[in-house]
């Protein structure tokens, strides 16, 4: 095998549905039951995995939360087991896993730069060189010789990064890093990943944030309920996993009739004079509630693209009558490339109670121009700052 | 790339996992982890000695009061034969290795557990967590050798040059050691409540072990079967032998003992590779 060569070959991984139980109790519960013939308490986290990757390529594992991500991660980077199948990987592992860097949190920022070096098979010169680097990527100066424990998340995140990225890995394992940070580190993170797999490190990124899967991986794969849902180019795999999030949300109207104090009677969303809803024109969001009785609240619209957190929130007071109150937001200008997009509603009262939980209410299509694909290594997080008028009235 | 169309309900049964585990092979990424043993190690002394006298003092003063303790009162109520040797310093030899036992096997069984968060963040051979708690707990017990040399010079007597087999005890010391605390680190992930029935066997074995009085107090039949089951024994009596008595150890019963510690440090270290692939399950 090269170095930097992965191939996991038809994995499977299981868990106990009660893993946490861990006491005598339990296990001679357990054991009863296997006694009356019981099988049962397994559940399967992943199943038949295949998938290889070599120096250069760039993987991005996508998927809802429990869909297996995580579990396929530490099973590449060697700290868990799986139930059949195998594992092979070669050459010097760089793992960031769990966002709060560093191996021990006990030990100082310096001592986990060389233990890890230690641990994945450099030599304590060989650390020594790179260790400047580490601490200048991780903006960390004097704070190197703290420990870790002390460092606030930002920072935490910052070594981690460093160490896993800087201490030359053949494979580089990545877990969500890039939901938390600023967006300056972000950018520098996104660089040196990219000058990374260009230089030949082979990268496994494992996020549910699609726009940074797509910025910075080639191929994809879409992991859904442990199996292996599509893999290939990653705009083919991402693309795949939007297309069923949207067909999975479209009876997200069903559950919406059962939710909170206060209810939805009927949301729409309307381009100018009953047209079409077009790029950079306006549009209409209309939103009926009904509630039990009087009360004041605040409504939150949220306009997202496909299950992920909305792009942008807007929000007004709103006096409830008993019976059904109408509010109508009016953008002026719409900010949305071409594409189906999904209006969230949210009501809430002083105290940030929830009349009406935060909830997908109803999509719409918008035509326009396509949005224009970035090169790799830019990563689009589109934050957009809204002007709104409002009208409240009681019909 | 591609997406398999057919997935069965269980992976065939020849596909199963098997993972081969060689002593060779665990013990050179323990050498390549080294330097996170020692880091660990010093960690745990730095956290212990934060205040430097007092940090020293808590690893003497523990044993020494409990010598007192024993001499004021059990010795006192209870004449215990130590064949011509003050009490004081027939226990206290004895009392130093036990506890050196007794502290490792009672923190290292916890170090798995409290070090599962730092093991699922990358791979890290897992016996470096007992075995840095075993080094830390064996720094006390350097420590609280003070408290012998203290004793000699009160009593003004000489270690015997028998001492020249203490190495040998120390090793059988060792090989249970860390064969007990693989065992227990790696169970007690599973059944957590198992680390207080452990604190009670670990009473247990003060009592049952010779530290307050002599392994003559043993009826002579029943000495070999003792040691067996209990080879700290013959080890700690070896001890009280070498060093105060300037007699070898008791052979006959040593060198059974030695072999059942080593059979607990292959057991134990066997229980624990078999269950360490499930750590990250539970974490």
């Amino acid at each position: 095998m090269r170095r930097g060569e992965l191939v996991v070959d038809r994995v499977w991984k299981r868990f106990r549905a009660d893993r946490r139980r861990t006491l005598l109790r339990d296990e001679l519960e357990r054991l009863r039951a296997r006694r009356r013939g019981e099988q049962r308490g397994w559940t399967w986290a992943l199943r038949d995995i295949s998938f290889s990757a070599g120096p250069g390529d760039s993987v991005g594992i996508v998927g809802r939360n429990g869909s297996g991500k995580t579990t396929l991660l530490r099973l590449l980077a060697g700290v868990m087991y799986p139930y059949a199948g195998k594992i092979e990987l070669s050459g010097k592992l760089g793992t960031l896993i769990n966002m709060s860097a560093g191996l021990h949190p006990d030990l100082t920022g310096q001592e986990n730069i060389f233990i890890q070096g230690s641990l994945i098979g450099l030599k304590r010169k060989e650390i020594a060189r790179r260790f400047d680097e580490i601490v200048e990527f991780a903006e960390l100066e004097d704070a190197i010789r703290r420990q870790v424990k002390f460092y606030s998340s930002g920072m935490q995140l910052r070594l981690g990064f460093s160490t896993a990225a800087f201490l030359d890995p053949d494979v580089l394992l990545v877990d969500e890093v890039l939901a938390a940070g600023d967006a300056a580190f972000q950018q520098k993170c996104l660089a040196r990943t990219t000058e990374k797999i260009k230089s030949g490190t082979t990268f496994i990124f494992v996020s549910h944030d699609l726009q940074s899967v797509e910025g910075m991986c080639r191929q994809g794969i879409w992991l859904r309920d442990g199996i292996v849902a599509a893999a290939g180019p990653v705009r083919h795999a991402v693309g795949a996993y939007r297309d069923w999030v949207e067909r999975f949300e479209a009876n997200y109207r069903d559950r919406l009739r059962k939710s909170g104090e206060a209810r939805i009677v009927k949301m729409a969303v309307t381009g100018p004079e009953g047209n079409g809803i077009r790029s950079e024109e306006p549009i209409e969001i209309r939103t009926v509630v009904e509630s039990p009785d009087q009360r004041q609240g605040t409504l939150y619209l949220g306009i997202s693209e496909g299950p992920s957190r909305p792009i942008f929130v807007v929000h007004s007071e709103l006096a409830l009558q008993n019976g059904h109150t109408e509010a109508r937001c009016e953008i002026p200008n719409l900010p949305l490339p071409r594409g189906r997009f999904y209006v969230w509603v949210g009501l809430f009262d002083k105290s940030g109670r929830d009349l009406l939980p935060w909830q997908p209410a109803t999509e719409f299509d918008v035509t326009g121009p396509d949005l224009h694909p970035t090169p790799q290594g830019i990563v689009r997080l589109s934050p957009i700052q809204m002007s709104t008028a409002w009208e409240v009235d009681h019909p | 790339m591609s997406v398999s169309a057919a997935i069965p309900e269980s992976p065939p049964a020849d596909l199963r996992y098997r993972r081969r585990v060689s002593v060779v092979d665990s013990a050179r990424e323990l050498w390549q982890a080294r330097e996170f043993v020692l880091a660990l190690f010093e960690r745990q002394l730095r956290a212990r000695y934060k205040q430097a006298f007092l940090g020293f003092a808590w690893a003497i003063i523990p044993p020494l009061i409990f010598m007192v303790v024993l001499t004021a009162f059990v010795q006192k109520a209870v004449k215990i034969p130590t064949g011509g040797i003050p009490y004081p310093l027939f226990s206290y030899v004895a009392l130093v290795p036990w506890n050196f036992f007794s502290s490792s096997v009672t923190s290292g069984a916890t170090s798995i557990v409290t070090s599962l968060d730092v093991m699922n963040k990358m791979y890290v051979p897992r016996e470096v967590f007992p075995i840095s708690t075993i080094l830390s707990n064996a720094v006390d017990a350097l420590i609280s050798l003070v408290g012998l040399v203290i004793l000699f010079v009160f009593y003004s007597w000489a270690p015997r040059g028998t001492s020249v087999w203490v190495p040998l005890l120390l090793l059988v010391q060792m090989a249970m050691t860390l064969g007990i605390t693989f065992m227990f680190s790696s169970l007690v992930v599973y059944l957590r409540d198992l680390r207080y029935a452990m604190s009670i066997i670990i009473q247990i074995g003060l009592f049952a072990t010779p530290i307050l009085y002599g392994i003559d107090r043993i009826p002579h039949a029943l000495r070999l079967p003792y040691s067996l089951l209990n080879p700290l024994a013959p080890v700690i009596d070896g001890y009280r032998r070498t060093v105060i008595l300037g007699q070898d150890p008791s052979w006959g019963l040593l060198l059974p003992a030695a072999g059942m510690s080593f059979i607990y440090l292959v057991l134990g270290f066997r229980i624990f590779k078999r269950l360490e692939t499930g750590f990250s399950d539970i974490a």
